[in-house]
């Protein structure tokens, strides 16, 4: 993100009225070719116009195709959604696939994508399904019946080894290790 | 001051052509751009707020057009005179009767119908089949909480809201604009009852279904329907169930007697645990854990198994007597 995106409107990825749930309803509803009949710029749109637009039509029966000649302008692609946004794209020296390339992106997005920063790439309703965690989950039943103050929940639950403790233990283990013949040779060096 | 202006003008344009003798103009910075920017701003200012205009006074539009894609974009086939009659509010009707009548023409011949008899056929059927799916996808649920959930469905906030995001806004033949949230529910209905008209009851049964039913996706059911008093339900329930007598125990507390005192109760029956609930206070968390051992009763927790929208309710099932 760049800083002139920082006022830029700010949401999530979310289909309208649960698209595809039912059945998909295709949101661009209406398109608006405006080009120039001899204006070199609008070619591309002319091209487009006499070749593609056809069949464009009739394979999307569901969006409303308007075509407006305009003199010496340069050629624009006006989107209209069911959401009430309005899309413009301006398309000045564009070819005919370009034209295409830009009508197929229209028709498969559901709103002005140009106007919106993706906060996220998903979004849910649901974040958890299993509910958030609470200090009563889990907890001993034992819990309950603990009269305080006490002294023994009252400790920390990792008190560490001291250092004395250490070497108790290391010396305990020495002697075990060693059998009683050490604990003779102790004695007799303490004696001397 | 701008008579000199404009002939300083005149001079300066002028002066290349008599001295190169090319028809160059002159290139210089525009200095009326920004005093007419700023006059228009004040006028537009002056005037106030103006209405929001409708896409039908533009001139690329055809109304004939938009009905045709209307209809094969919900992929569902419809007669255009019926579908025009669906969009056709009273307040219209009358708005050109009176028109015609100012204009001086004695006989009204204005055939346009409107839709109230549409709406109210759609409507019977919307309210039909969302009873019937209810009825079919909450069978734990008791017929209380089925009907406010229904209520929610068939609200015109909720009606309004998809009729919105079909887009009828800008087909809506009404007196006023944007039309109001009656009016874009009543034309869903009217919708409805075209569809019905157009391809039979079964088509307008799954167009409810796709486009009505599942605004419960993702639904918190609590939300659409709490029961005021979860206690005494959840004893009724139980005793018709035959679960045992409800009793709700404390499963836990801390921070008694101070400001963040919280309590975690659980409530059982037969020696069963029903639900678990946490509250400031004993009352408050029993109530919360009736609602828990109701939502686990009825079947509507947060985490159920999602509805199920390729249902196809049997016709037969539907009332729509």
């Amino acid at each position: 993100m760049s800083n002139s995106h920082l006022f830029l409107k700010s949401g999530f990825p979310r289909a309208p009225l649960q698209n595809g749930l039912g059945r998909y309803v295709c949101q661009l509803q209406r398109i608006t070719l405006k080009f120039c009949k001899n204006n070199g710029s609008s070619r591309g749109m002319r091209d487009f116009i006499e070749n593609h637009l056809v069949d464009f039509a009739k394979e999307n029966p569901g969006i409303v195709v308007y075509v407006k000649p305009r003199r010496h302008r340069t050629p624009v692609l006006v989107g209209e959604y069911l959401n009430g946004e309005r899309e413009w794209l301006n398309c000045r020296n564009n070819t005919k696939d370009e034209i295409s390339k830009w009508i197929e992106l229209l028709k498969t997005q559901n709103g002005c994508s140009s106007s919106l920063r993706l906060r996220k790439m998903w979004h849910t309703d649901v974040p958890s399904v299993q509910g958030p965690w609470t200090p009563f989950l889990l907890r001993s039943p034992d819990a309950n019946s603990i009269e305080y103050p006490n002294i023994d929940a009252s400790k920390p639950l990792d008190i560490p080894k001291t250092a004395t403790d250490k070497l108790i233990e290391l010396f305990k283990k020495q002697k075990l290790e060693a059998g009683d013949g050490a604990e003779d040779l102790l004695k007799q060096k303490r004696a001397e | 001051m701008s008579f000199l202006r404009s002939v300083a003008g005149i001079i300066l344009v002028a002066k290349p052509l008599t001295s190169i003798g090319t028809a160059q103009t002159q290139r210089n910075i525009k200095r009326w751009v920004a005093p007419t920017l700023r006059e228009l701003r004040h006028r537009a200012k002056k005037q106030g707020p103006q209405k929001p205009e409708s896409r039908s006074g533009y001139v690329e539009w055809n109304y004939r057009s938009e009905l045709f894609a209307f209809g094969k974009r919900l992929q569902e086939s419809f007669q255009l005179p019926v579908l025009q009659a669906a969009f056709t509010q009273p307040s219209y009707v009358h708005q050109e009767r009176e028109r015609q009548r100012k204009l001086g023409i004695e006989e009204v011949d204005l055939q346009a119908t409107d839709n109230t008899e549409l709406a109210a056929k759609g409507a019977h059927i919307a309210k039909a089949y969302v009873e019937a799916y209810l009825q079919h996808s909450l069978p734990k649920m008791p017929s209380a909480g089925q009907q406010a959930i229904a209520a929610y469905l068939l609200s015109d906030n909720t009606l309004a809201y998809v009729a919105l995001h079909l887009g009828t806004k800008e087909l809506i033949f009404s007196a006023e604009y944007p039309p109001t949230t009656e009016t874009l529910a009543q034309t869903l209905q009217a919708v409805i009852g075209a569809l019905s008209d157009s391809s039979g009851v079964e088509r307008a049964f799954i167009f409810v279904r796709d486009f009505v039913c599942t605004q419960l996706n993702q639904k918190d059911l609590l939300d659409l329907w709490k029961p005021s008093e979860p206690i005494k339900l959840l004893t009724e329930v139980c005793q018709q169930r035959n679960l045992g007598d409800v009793e709700p125990r404390l499963l836990g507390d801390c921070g008694k007697n101070t400001v963040l005192a919280a309590y975690h109760v659980g409530i059982y029956a037969n020696r069963q645990l029903l639900g678990k609930g946490f509250g400031e206070d004993v009352n408050t968390a029993t109530e919360t854990a009736a609602l828990d051992a109701l939502q686990t009763l009825f079947d509507m927790h947060d985490n159920r198994q999602p509805f199920n929208f390729q249902l196809q309710v049997e016709p037969k099932n539907v009332r729509l007597a």
